[in-house]
């Protein structure tokens, strides 16, 4: 089970080139084989191949060490070629920007030590894929919401309309935090009640920072591959319950890479 | 099994069916997925991860200041209705900045996490067979 397989093409002269070093995309099943045209990342985009071991493997390409990484080019590429993999077949994505010196470091300092590891997360997410899940308020109403509920930003709107703008710095930054809070507190419930709606018909949900300040709720969803008809039905009434208030965006389906990491 | 890579013109940022924007993928990729332990992943004089770093700081002096103006507009759009809505996204911020986790922090215990996962959630996972075993030969 220890013996390891290395395609040809992707990286037959990394250790007689010091100049070229071995990108790590993710962590799948051996069994998988990556088609011809498959690209990752760099300018031209670097061929994909795999290294198998035992029963898991890497996709991988070379990487030129001499020039900076993590151009646009390159983190879009990343996750699409990790996302196309997850779409088939089980996929532990790493997290962009990581090298090894060389194939033979890949198997015998990753996948060699956590082999068992890899091997049994991959069968967990067997049948299974993320999706990411982005709401966020428009502006008017949340403010108006805002504003109707909490008569310190009326009073604070009022005085600021009424005084010269030079004058009203601290109350448009009260005002502006007062909202921030509210705008936050929402956020909370509104995610609570996204989790908990969400519950019947996912596998797991992480919760994401928030990505600007008007966000409602981010949250990462694990979906069985059986049950996503009835998870975008579920995203589908949220978004018409939601309707002007909130704007729903589903990202998905992608590699598990909110699952991964504690 | 052989996994379709969608062609990418490679440059620029390739369409989603998703709607994802280089937003959506950093937010993905730069702070999720497994982590190579710092003294395992290569260090090579010259590589350099540019990180992008697009969150916006939540309780800043801009974004409460943005808010106010909002307000404001708010008003002049109640008093003048039929205005069209010129309201757009403010620019996120794009901003380098030193990539913290990529270069620390340790492989985690992916099946250990995903089996407390699962247990937490007291189900099991029903295999959903996408690919076929490669023949031994």
């Amino acid at each position: 089970m220890s013996r390891s397989i290395r395609e040809p093409g992707a990286s037959d002269h990394a250790e007689t080139r010091p100049d070229v070093a071995c990108y790590v995309y993710g962590i799948l099943p051996e069994d998988v084989e990556i088609s011809e045209d498959a690209i990752g990342i760099g300018d031209p985009p670097a061929k994909v191949g795999i290294i198998r071991h035992g029963e898991i493997a890497a996709l991988v390409s070379d990487v030129a060490v001499d020039r900076p990484l993590g151009r646009a080019h390159d983190l879009v590429a990343h996750e699409q070629l990790l996302d196309a993999a997850a779409a088939e077949v089980p996929v532990l994505p790493l997290r962009f920007g990581a090298v090894m010196t060389t194939p033979e470091a890949v198997v015998e300092e990753l996948l060699g030590p956590h082999h068992d590891s890899f091997a049994a997360a991959l069968k967990q997410i067997e049948g299974r894929a993320q999706f990411v899940l982005k709401a966020r308020y428009a502006e008017q109403p949340v403010l108006i919401e805002v504003l109707s509920e909490n008569a310190e930003a009326r009073q604070l709107r009022d005085r600021i309309r009424q005084l010269p703008e030079e004058v009203t710095r601290s109350e448009r930054m009260r005002l502006g935090e007062l909202i921030t809070h509210i705008i936050a507190a929402k956020r909370e419930a509104d995610t609570q009640a996204v989790v908990e709606r969400f519950e019947p018909v996912t596998a797991g949900a992480v919760v994401r920072e928030p990505s600007h300040e008007r966000d409602a709720a981010h949250v990462a969803f694990l979906v069985e591959n059986d049950r996503r008809n009835d998870f975008e039905r579920a995203v589908e009434e949220l978004r018409a319950e939601w309707d002007a208030r909130v704007e729903v965006r589903l990202l998905g389906p992608m590699a598990p890479y909110d699952f991964v990491v504690s | 099994m052989t996994i379709a890579v969608p062609p990418s013109g490679g440059g620029g940022l390739p369409g989603r069916s998703s709607g994802s924007g280089l937003a959506d993928v950093i937010d993905t990729i730069l702070d999720k997925g497994l982590v190579i332990d710092a003294y395992v992943r290569v260090s090579l004089v010259g590589i350099e991860i540019l990180t992008i770093d697009v969150r916006v700081v939540v309780a800043s002096v801009d974004t409460y200041l943005r808010f106010a103006e909002a307000v404001n507009r708010l008003d002049i759009a109640s008093q003048q209705k039929g205005l069209p809505d010129l309201l757009s996204e403010a620019p996120r911020s794009i901003a380098r900045g030193k990539s913290k986790g990529i270069t620390q922090g340790v492989l985690e215990a992916a099946g250990e996490k995903l089996q407390d996962l699962m247990a937490s959630r007291g189900e099991e996972p029903a295999p959903h067979a996408r690919r076929r075993r490669r023949e031994e030969d």
